[in-house]
């Protein structure tokens, strides 16, 4: 670690660096005392949420410049003569205009305190970036613009792939590769300055996700020397941006999941892996180009988009299984004869909730400055959420998959099997949230769960997300695009979970789901194998949304090389059944119970709590508490 | 009969194991971690976390002359799901086919582990087993050696790996601290060189009673004698007495539980011994 990186994470740890941030909303993005990159907030406030989970097309700008990008957009206005058209392309120019301005203010502020900046500055934005630290202080330059406005869940995308060229023409130019490595831990470290003031849902939750590796058409897989650089850099800092996602498959070489699972040890929450076997296949049932396709990205979270090209909205809703089943179980179990009459009106609760998704009316969405970095919007002039985007589709989550199966599953054996429990019994129980039952819910907790690879539940599960599926995906969204279904949940584990009553697995009414595709909470499934093969059986290209299998392993399984190699063929096993994308987090319950009565002694302990990582001390309770209680896997 | 079958096992042989750990043991280790693997029986073991003190489990537990033993109604009736058994009768069949679910993702990059307690002290039960899986799974045992010479014999026809434990070489020491003798043990070792079988040689290093230059110098000697030069090392875990409280026992291990453990590194290397710390 050079003395600047050094330094830079000094002044990330002490905080100090954010008492120069200014209350006013309109004030400049700032420099920060140890510099390389500037384009910080400079606004001490979160900002408002309005767009998000995009993926910009950094390298065509940053290749070009701003000079060329306003020439495109000047030929283009030359082609059309709508005059919204025309207002648009004006407004394109000026945000352009703005940024430059925004650039040469900060050239000044970089004169005396930070000479590479003030060089690179002097270049870049108006031509094209030639350097690797030039490229790097582009996208930083564009990024704060864009969080400014509101624009929120930036994805870094396929960095190792657009940034590439970059790197490689400064090792062609002599730059030393140490030169380079530390150019890349600084920009990683100015990835965590301003995090705490990006707009989410708890502060960590801010997007900044970035995605290594993945299979070209040809089936080559695309990790370089900058991929391993990254997972390099990721390793030796220790810090939650950026959040690391592989792209795998059956032919990834196995130290590509040694590598990961030796970042996986450190207990940041990440890589998270996704599978180009599954998702590939996916996305091009959902009729996107194959092209696109093989260039997917996880926005922010999970969520699989094109970038560049794509407005895709992939959160705009959440399917409630659970609520289902219990709207289901409260009106008519009375009078469902059989599992099978049971089972049809928690599907017509489905079926009738996705049409209801379908009709809704969303609100329009509108954001020229992120508009010049998405597909056809300068070639078109129009704004990337009307036309502009090659994609504009909806996905909805699909949360509580598993306590919605493992409620159906104790249904069918105790009232419908069994006839052990009666359905007036039942009824009352569920009305009473099993106080003065408490017989009756452990009887229910002994049924079959998802996660111990039971064809008895895992079939309900499949089934249910087979009736989500095929009544969503494709499905036009009356905007220009369609819908898509996922495994999801993200805060929706809280937040959906508070809205549903009591349900048959023994859960109480507001109790929390499990995290995005995972086993119910306090379910001692049979381990982690009965976990992976539960979780594999449906036809994961049907619900490429995304959201991933979560799974906690005790720190103390990664203790020493065999561990982790052995970790390793686990992660490769889940590749091989057909898993669609794998959140493997490595932690230790007694250190986070120790944590919530003296986070004093954990300033950077880190967790992952959906599909993100954050300080521990900075989540709210019930995030931290949800942590504490998922399985964490042991030897 | 069973206490717990956990998968994903990575310390208990080669690859990913699933290991199934049988009731039962010969030996009394003070610093045994797994005490609920010592008695044969089936037992009610309760979680001491998320007790919300309803005393519900008392209310339905029998008074013995040792107090009040849980019944399974005191299971049925703890709100929090905090009791439970501990210990399952299942036949062998049973268990395999359950075992078996994993062969396909196991068979290249792992297999079965049977550990205890002590597999042999359900000698018949782990015959079964071994039967049933030979040939659909890599099977391993992982034992203390305290077994008769006979089964001892047969068990090395039975399965492919053998994790073996030698503790304490010094016999009245071996007494004292495991309450049996080293002799069994120390002759069914050299069947076991003597076999060709694949096997590794485990220590827990006890801090004061296994871990003392004395014993890991006559260790060494010992393995030399009998051509080991890979050993694997299991410093004791200091969680190792939480299980007590569960089972109502208190943890009375008989040596200094916060002493630091010693690796004698440079032993074993004089000796040309390779060692791995799990």
């Amino acid at each position: 670690m050079t003395n600047l990186v050094k330094a830079m994470l000094e002044q990330l740890k002490s905080k100090e660096y954010r008492k120069l941030r200014s209350s006013d909303p309109e004030a400049q993005p700032i420099l920060y005392p140890v510099e390389l990159f500037g384009f910080n907030m400079g606004y001490s406030e979160r900002t408002e949420y309005q767009v998000g989970n995009v993926t910009l097309d950094y390298a065509t700008v940053i290749t070009e410049g701003f000079e060329a990008t306003k020439s495109r957009i000047l030929a283009a206005k030359a082609k059309h003569t709508a005059p919204e058209k025309l207002a648009f392309a004006d407004k394109m120019l000026s945000e352009i205009d703005r940024m430059i301005a925004i650039s040469d203010a900060h050239r000044k502020l970089a004169e005396d305190k930070c000479p590479r900046l003030f060089e690179a500055l002097g270049k870049i934005p108006r031509k094209g970036a030639e350097s690797f630290y030039e490229a790097c202080v582009f996208i930083k330059l564009i990024n704060v613009v864009l969080r400014r406005r509101g624009v929120q869940h930036l994805g870094l995308g396929r960095f190792d792939q657009y940034m590439m060229p970059f790197w490689q023409a400064d090792l062609d130019r002599g730059v030393t590769k140490e030169e380079l490595f530390e150019t890349l831990e600084a920009f990683f470290i100015a990835l965590n300055y301003d995090s705490d003031v990006y707009g989410g849902m708890q502060q960590g939750d801010n997007g900044q996700s970035m995605v290594l590796g993945g299979f070209d058409e040809a089936g080559n897989y695309l990790f370089n020397d900058l991929s391993k650089s990254c997972m390099e850099a990721s390793l030796e800092l220790n810090l939650i941006d950026p959040k690391i996602n592989l792209r795998v498959g059956k032919n990834t070489p196995d130290e590509i999941y040694v590598l990961g699972t030796e970042l996986t040890k450190k207990g940041l929450g990440f890589p998270q892996y996704c599978n180009d076997d599954v998702v590939i296949p996916g996305l091009i049932k959902l009729g996107y180009d194959k092209e696109d396709a093989y260039n997917y990205v996880v926005a922010a979270c999970w969520e699989f988009i094109i970038p560049g090209v794509g407005a895709d909205i992939p959160n705009i809703r959440t399917m409630n299984f659970p609520l289902m089943v219990a709207n289901a179980v409260s009106e008519g179990l009375v009078t469902a004869d059989s599992f099978d009459d049971l089972l049809a009106l928690v599907d017509k609760q489905v079926i009738d909730c996705c049409e209801e998704f379908i009709n809704r009316k969303y609100p329009d969405l509108y954001d020229v400055t992120a508009s010049i970095f998405i597909g056809n919007c300068i070639e078109r002039l129009q704004e990337m959420h009307h036309g502009g985007a090659k994609y504009f589709n909806f996905g909805c989550h699909g949360a509580g998959i598993a306590n919605a199966a493992d409620a159906l599953a104790a249904i069918k054996k105790c009232v419908y099997e069994d006839g052990t429990v009666s359905k007036e019994e039942l009824l009352a129980a569920l009305e009473a949230d099993f106080e003065g039952f408490e017989a009756l819910r452990n009887k229910l907790k002994a049924c079959p769960k998802m996660g111990n690879n039971d064809n008895y539940v895992d079939d309900i599960a499949t089934h249910l997300m087979d009736v989500f599926s095929r009544n969503l995906n494709n499905r036009s969204n009356l905007q220009g695009g369609i819908w898509r279904a996922g495994t999801g949940s993200a805060m929706e584990y809280l937040l959906s979970a508070a809205k549903c009553p009591a349900t048959a697995d023994g859960r109480k009414a507001g109790d929390v789901y499990s995290s995005s595709f995972s086993p119910s909470l306090d379910v001692k499934t049979e381990g982690i194998l009965s976990v992976i093969q539960s979780f594999t059986k449906f036809d994961m290209t049907n619900i490429a949304n995304g959201g991933p299998l979560t799974l906690e392993i005790h720190d103390t399984v990664l203790r020493n090389e065999i561990g982790i190699a052995k970790t390793a063929k686990l992660v490769q096993l889940f590749v091989e059944l057909g898993g669609h994308q794998l959140q493997l987090n490595s932690i230790n319950r007694d250190v986070l119970l120790d944590a919530q009565k003296h986070p004093e002694n954990y300033p950077n302990l880190i967790v992952r709590v959906w599909g993100w990582s954050g300080y521990f001390n900075e989540l709210d309770l019930p995030y931290q508490e949800h942590i504490i209680r998922r399985t964490h896997y042991s030897l | 009969m069973c206490f717990s079958i956990e998968e994903f096992s990575v310390y208990d042989g080669p690859g990913i194991r699933t290991s199934v750990f049988l009731k039962g043991c010969p030996l009394r280790c003070t610093w045994c971690h797994n005490p609920e693997g010592q008695v044969y029986g089936r037992q009610i073991v309760r979680s001491p976390n998320g007790c919300i003190g309803c005393n519900n489990c008392i209310k339905y537990a029998e008074q013995t002359e040792n107090g009040p033993a849980f019944t399974e109604k005191s299971i049925e009736n703890c709100p929090g799901g905090l009791l439970r058994y501990c210990g399952e009768e299942c036949e062998p069949g049973e268990l395999c086919e359950k075992l078996l679910k994993n062969a396909s993702i196991l068979g290249k990059v792992g297999g079965v582990t049977f550990s205890g307690g002590e597999p042999f002290a359900q000698r018949d039960f782990l015959f079964e087993c071994l039967g049933k899986l030979k040939g659909k799974m890599h099977t391993a045992i992982q034992t203390c050696g305290y077994t008769d010479a006979d089964t001892f014999r047969q068990a090395l026809t039975l399965c492919d790996f053998m994790l073996f434990d030698i503790k304490i070489m010094d016999d009245d020491l071996h007494r004292k601290y495991t309450g049996v003798s080293n002799e069994r043990i120390l002759e069914n070792f050299i069947q076991l060189k003597n076999s060709g079988l694949d096997f590794v040689v485990r220590i827990p290093l006890i801090p004061g009673v296994s871990d003392t230059e004395s014993n890991i110098r006559q260790s060494c000697e010992f393995f030399k004698e009998n051509g080991v030069d890979y050993v694997e090392l299991l410093p004791y875990n200091k969680m190792a007495g939480g299980k007590y409280k569960m089972l109502s026992r208190s943890y009375d291990p008989k040596f200094d539980t916060e002493a630091q453990v010693h690796l004698h590194p440079e032993i074993f290397s004089e000796y040309g011994i390779k060692t791995a710390v799990l």
